[in-house]
């Protein structure tokens, strides 16, 4: 209800975007638009719409597209989930065990190295690098594509589709995970560092086991809770889709779609996606509740 | 002997099959797949109902019209093979071609004409309702004649024939629903060289050939595929590797199309945009100070320097304008640069001392006065643009603040609250003054909440005539010189500043052959394009 009072606010009207694209229009013709859209309804009455279409979980109509606002929802959803999958499992991957290694020589030229590689990634724009992958590895070297999900002039089958898929997943997803890996190194390597002063870990070095299982078993269980708890949060974020990389490389995610719908003033689609990702983020909360416990036993559920 | 009456023998069928190979064997290859870019993403395929550009770049490869128009713009057949206009103008009549199906196999007939036409176009196109306005009745005295009842005479009609532009539809499938909601707005069914296949959002559409094509052996390209990339460095990348074979309508902006055309494998074209005829102006508000004063308005006409907008903004693109009416229109009569003309060298100078006759007098600090400037919200050039429009105000005195919003915001302000002072804009005088220009400059055409009509409120008795008369002249030397009577009276008054003619460059890949052959350019059916790999 919040979204849908925050977003009439903007000025102009999906209308008037309709005709502004078509680069001229009759005023009969936006007359019929704003009555098509239900513009030419009270706010109120609009609202009191909005709310009952909820309640019957049917998130509605977008007169832009043509289409069912859940349609156009699941066909993004896919690959969304594919790529923000595969980025959460490579951040979180690489940070953790870049972490490790910086913290287990803290002071070294590697611990160094390591901590400037995250800084470099963390303060790049994301734009700009995945834009220097592309120059470097499909113009420069052609061992990749340089945008969209798939060949679309070849239209490959089966199997050979999953692996055009993965060729063209590859930039993108080593774009996005720069930015979260640096930060899951940082954080893993801070709360290593942490946990290494901790008494236990006197206690087990008294006991006389190995520094390498000292540093496998209890260290790292102990260190990885917050970049669990990091990551949760992140990952609702991750799946509003990320604008940036998308329309970079032409991937057909969430966020560039709610980037659109926004200035095409499309407010079905855009309280649609919002409700989505709002119900996702829910989800994946619980779900990381329930990670706690099992690396963690004192936590109980 | 016998020998050499064999080798005669051999000569002469080599020599009869060179000589017929030429005739028998075909001039384009058939084959190949053309990529195009198209930008941004359409929202929808219905151009019944949007006109707006990237629907036309798609839809028009599914979609015929009754004609076509050579470089001339004069109008050359289509779905209908001949016509005639009476001697009054207000009956036209079309004969039809015989053999043409849509895509699911039903006939294309006169019936699809009439309704597409009274029931489609009239109701729900954007201009339709303009351009049929004096389209009454139409009759179908048998399947392949149609003929047009005018009330009075429409000139401007016999050039928005195209496809684009008024496209032909299936009668048989949008009947008896409602066409706003139709579901063929995502999956079009028409009579064109490719069919419609899948439109994957946020990557791509498919066409494949028709083999039922009307026009026996056409098309030659086996797969069209249009794909949506947001990013324009990422477009730029993707034809360098070959992805993507053709972007035009600045999909590849002006400042990358420099880069590509120094690359063998690149051809680039400005032409096939002569029936868009865009413009790059300056409107002003003429109810609110200072623009409000005719004096003010042509100080800032002089003050603009065209060449160097053109050089430095459109890196070289552009054509300077001299007024209302594109010089696209020259094949037709209709344009004139016999007209006042403000891109003169001592610009600043002029300006200067009209503005000081204006009574606007330089301050302490040398400001006569301070505006806010609108940027046009269409991306990079407009921005250069506008820094470069307060630099040039700022030589005679007039400070502008720059202002830069989203679309919507933009369009609210300049056509519904009137809520501006000078704002940078571009308009396309489109297939026909009456169509395109005049909805600029005639005082009915000042509409609240209707987007790129006469915004600035600028009009003239004089002018509202002209365009009247024009509207309805049948006789197209005495329709050319009111439209040079046109373009001098309002030059004169200045309710807007025309700075140049935008030209928008294809960039597309050597291997394809045949793709612009037309002003209608990227509109075009695309059933002679052909690739040589």
């Amino acid at each position: 209800m919040l979204n849908f009072l925050l977003l009439r606010l903007a000025p102009g009207d999906a209308a008037s975007v309709l005709a502004g694209e078509a680069g001229s229009a009759t005023p009969e013709y936006m007359a019929q638009l704003r009555q098509r859209f239900g513009l030419d309804q009270p706010v109120l009455v609009q609202l009191a719409l909005y709310m009952k279409n909820m309640v019957a979980l049917d998130l509605g109509f977008s007169f832009r597209y043509n289409m069912p606002v859940l349609t156009l929802i699941l066909n993004r959803l896919g690959p969304t989930l594919l790529l923000m999958g595969v980025t959460l499992v490579l951040s979180v991957g690489a940070g953790v065990t870049l972490g490790i290694l910086a913290a287990s020589r803290a002071g070294s030229w590697r611990d160094t190295l390591i901590s400037i590689l995250a800084l470099v990634s963390y303060a790049t724009p994301l734009f700009w690098i995945g834009l220097m992958l592309v120059v470097v590895f499909s113009l420069k070297l052609d061992w990749l594509p340089t945008s969209g999900m798939e060949t679309v002039a070849a239209f490959h089958e089966g199997w050979s589709r999953v692996l055009d898929i993965a060729r063209h997943l590859i930039l993108p997803a080593v774009t996005l995970s720069l930015f979260y890996m640096a930060l899951y190194t940082r954080l893993m390597r801070a709360a290593m560092l942490e946990q290494a002063g901790m008494d236990y870990v006197t206690t087990a070095r008294a006991k006389g086991v190995s520094e390498g299982r000292i540093t496998l078993a209890h260290v790292v269980r102990n260190a990885v809770l917050p970049v669990v708890t990091v990551a949760g949060v992140q990952l609702g974020g991750l799946l509003g889709g990320s604008i940036v990389v998308e329309s970079v490389f032409a991937w057909p995610g969430l966020g560039f779609l709610a980037f659109q719908a926004l200035f095409a003033r499309d407010f079905n689609l855009l309280l649609g996606i919002f409700f989505l990702s709002a119900s996702l983020v829910v989800v994946v909360n619980l779900g990381v509740d329930l990670l706690y416990t099992f690396l963690d036993p004192r936590i109980q559920v | 002997m016998r020998r050499a009456r064999f080798v005669r023998v051999a000569l002469l069928a080599a020599l009869t099959g060179v000589l017929c190979l030429p005739m028998t064997a075909p001039a384009q290859k058939r084959g190949g797949t053309l990529v195009m870019l198209v930008q941004p993403e359409p929202p929808t395929l219905a151009s019944y109902i949007s006109t707006s550009g990237p629907i036309g770049q798609v839809a028009t490869k599914v979609y015929e019209g009754l004609l076509e128009y050579d470089f001339n713009l004069k109008p050359i057949p289509s779905l209908a093979e001949s016509w005639k206009v009476s001697a009054d103008g207000k009956t036209i009549t079309f004969v039809l071609q015989k053999g043409v199906r849509f895509h699911d196999g039903k006939p294309f007939t006169s019936a699809d004409v009439k309704f597409s036409v009274l029931e489609v176009l009239k109701k729900v196109h954007p201009r339709g309702a303009a351009t049929f306005r004096e389209v009454t009745e139409i009759d179908t005295p048998d399947e392949h004649t149609v003929v047009f009842k005018l009330t009075t005479p429409a000139p401007y009609l016999m050039m928005a024939l195209s496809g684009y532009e008024s496209p032909m539809l299936p009668k048989h499938l949008f009947e008896g629903s409602d066409i706003k909601t139709s579901k063929y707005a995502n999956a079009p069914v028409g009579t064109g060289p490719f069919k419609f296949v899948e439109w994957q959002r946020g990557q791509f559409m498919r066409f494949d050939r028709n083999p039922d094509y009307w026009r026996k052996g056409r098309p030659y390209l086996d797969r069209i595929v249009a794909r949506f990339i947001a990013d324009s460095a990422t477009r730029t990348a993707a034809m360098e590797k070959g992805e993507a074979h053709m972007g035009g309508f600045a999909a590849i902006p002006w400042s990358d199309v420099k880069a590509l055309a120094k690359l063998p494998q690149f051809e680039t074209t400005t032409r096939g945009y002569e029936m868009s005829s865009p413009i790059v102006q300056l409107d002003f508000n003429t109810r609110r100070p200072p623009f409000d004063n005719l004096k003010v308005r042509q100080a800032v006409a002089y003050a603009i320097n065209r060449k160097f907008v053109i050089d430095n903004v459109w890196f070289g693109w552009g054509k300077p304008a001299t007024g209302p009416i594109s010089s696209n229109f020259a094949p037709l009569g209709f344009y004139t640069n016999e007209v006042k003309s403000y891109n003169v060298p001592n610009g600043v100078e002029v300006a200067n001392k009209l503005l000081d006759e204006a009574g606007l007098k330089r301050g302490p600090d040398g400001v006569r006065a301070e505006i806010v400037h609108d940027q046009t919200p269409y991306g990079e050039e407009w921005q250069r643009y506008g820094e470069y429009v307060q630099q040039a105000l700022a030589e005679i005195g007039i400070k502008a603040t720059l202002r830069y919003e989203d679309v919507p915001t933009w369009l609210k302000r300049l056509y519904t609250d009137y809520d501006f002072q000078l704002s940078s804009n571009w308009i396309q005088g489109l297939a026909d003054p009456v169509i395109g220009v005049h909805r600029l400059y005639h005082s009915k055409q000042i509409r609240p909440g209707t987007v790129f009509v006469n915004e600035t409120g600028w009009s003239s008795p004089k002018a509202d005539e002209l365009m009247d008369q024009a509207t309805v002249e049948v006789n197209p030397r005495k329709r050319a010189a009111l439209y040079k009577e046109l373009q001098k009276i309002v030059v004169e008054g200045s309710p807007l500043v025309w700075v140049h003619e935008l030209q928008f460059v294809t960039v597309y890949n050597k291997q394809f052959k045949d793709v612009i052959v037309s002003p209608l350019g990227l509109y075009a059916s695309f059933d002679r394009a052909h690739s040589d790999k």
